[in-house]
């Protein structure tokens, strides 16, 4: 169980994270550890494991977000490309201080984040904490998420612009 | 490039969510409820070596008795017989594509074209009514309650 305590709010805010749901985040965190049990000999003593934890629990959110729209498929990506007419459009710069946020401590900056990440479409949330959190390139967020170059570059970029709006909002309040 | 520059760096160090302290406790109880079922009710791979022999003799053993001789000797024959018989299928694939042809030559002799073309044009239309329906319903009860669960 040392092991469990070590990494569960690595891959609990992983999970947390990408579904935007704690409820779900707990299902999947719980389905990673019973499959890394399944291979904890190779696991204990590894200096990776953190690392395919990490893998485990993205590919295992992204199966469990999947899943459930599976059968909307082609209503969706009608959708997303509609959402895709306008990707040649300029980034959106926001009034933003450089200094946004800078008067929170770590953990209220971390809470602010995380409401605001809830808040966004799920294809927006999803690509930019691939990008932002789990430090994905473009390229691997869209073979991951399998779709185009172009939609990832245009939900994240509209993600950070809903997200940096949230923020400042959010910001303006806790001060 | 500063809304990049900004979210990174609003990210980057972030303490993790702490787990909820029930989840140790739900691992545990569902190992322990995996542990305690019998080895029969858990994957192929996971049952004792002694069991998994057994099981594979077994299958062998009823099968070689169940297809017996005479089913042996009558596959071997029928294997022979396809063998010695190359092609002859297509002949019958053929003649039924052919008949296929002519028949539908026959109608496009008989029915007017106006009517062809008319029939077309309404299952097209059909077509798109279904599909526009369906985007509806899906917008109308699916889309929203799904954006609404995002938002929880």
């Amino acid at each position: 169980m040392t092991f469990m305590r070590a990494y569960q709010d690595m891959v609990f805010s992983t999970a947390a994270r990408l579904t935007g749901n704690d409820a779900h985040a707990e299902d999947i965190a719980q389905d990673v550890f019973l499959r890394a049990y399944e291979h904890f000999s190779q696991l204990r003593s590894s200096p990776t494991a953190g690392g395919w934890l990490k893998t485990v629990t993205t590919n295992l959110t992204l199966n469990y977000l999947t899943r459930y729209r599976k059968r909307w498929r082609l209503f969706s990506e009608l959708k997303e490309h509609a959402d895709e007419d306008s990707s040649g459009a300029p980034e959106l710069e926001w009034e933003v201080p450089d200094t946004l946020l800078a008067d929170l401590d770590a953990d209220q900056r971390r809470e602010l984040i995380d409401g605001a990440l809830r808040q966004l479409p799920r294809h927006q949330r999803v690509a930019v904490v691939l990008y932002h959190f789990e430090e994905l390139s473009y390229q691997d967020i869209a073979h991951k998420l399998h779709i185009s170059l172009a939609k990832v570059k245009t939900d994240i970029r509209r993600a950070r612009a809903a997200l940096l709006a949230l923020l400042a909002a959010g910001g303006l309040e806790c001060e | 490039m500063k809304a990049e520059r900004i979210l990174s760096e609003l990210t980057r160090g972030l303490p993790l969510r702490r787990a909820p302290a029930a989840l140790e406790l739900r691992v545990c109880r569902e190992l322990e409820r995996r542990a305690a079922r019998p080895w029969w009710f858990r994957g192929f791979s996971q049952w004792p070596a002694g069991a998994r022999a057994s099981f594979v003799a077994i299958c062998s053993a009823i099968i070689g008795v169940s297809i017996g001789d005479e089913a042996w000797t009558m596959l071997a024959r029928t294997f022979s017989n396809v063998a010695s018989a190359p092609l002859s299928w297509t002949h019958s694939t053929v003649a039924v594509l052919r008949s296929a042809y002519e028949v539908a030559a026959l109608l496009m002799r008989v029915i007017p074209a106006t009517w062809i073309y008319g029939g077309l044009t309404a299952g097209v239309a059909l077509y798109m009514a279904l599909f526009g329906l369906s985007a509806a319903a899906y917008r109308a009860l699916y889309l929203q309650p799904s954006l609404a669960g995002d938002r929880q």
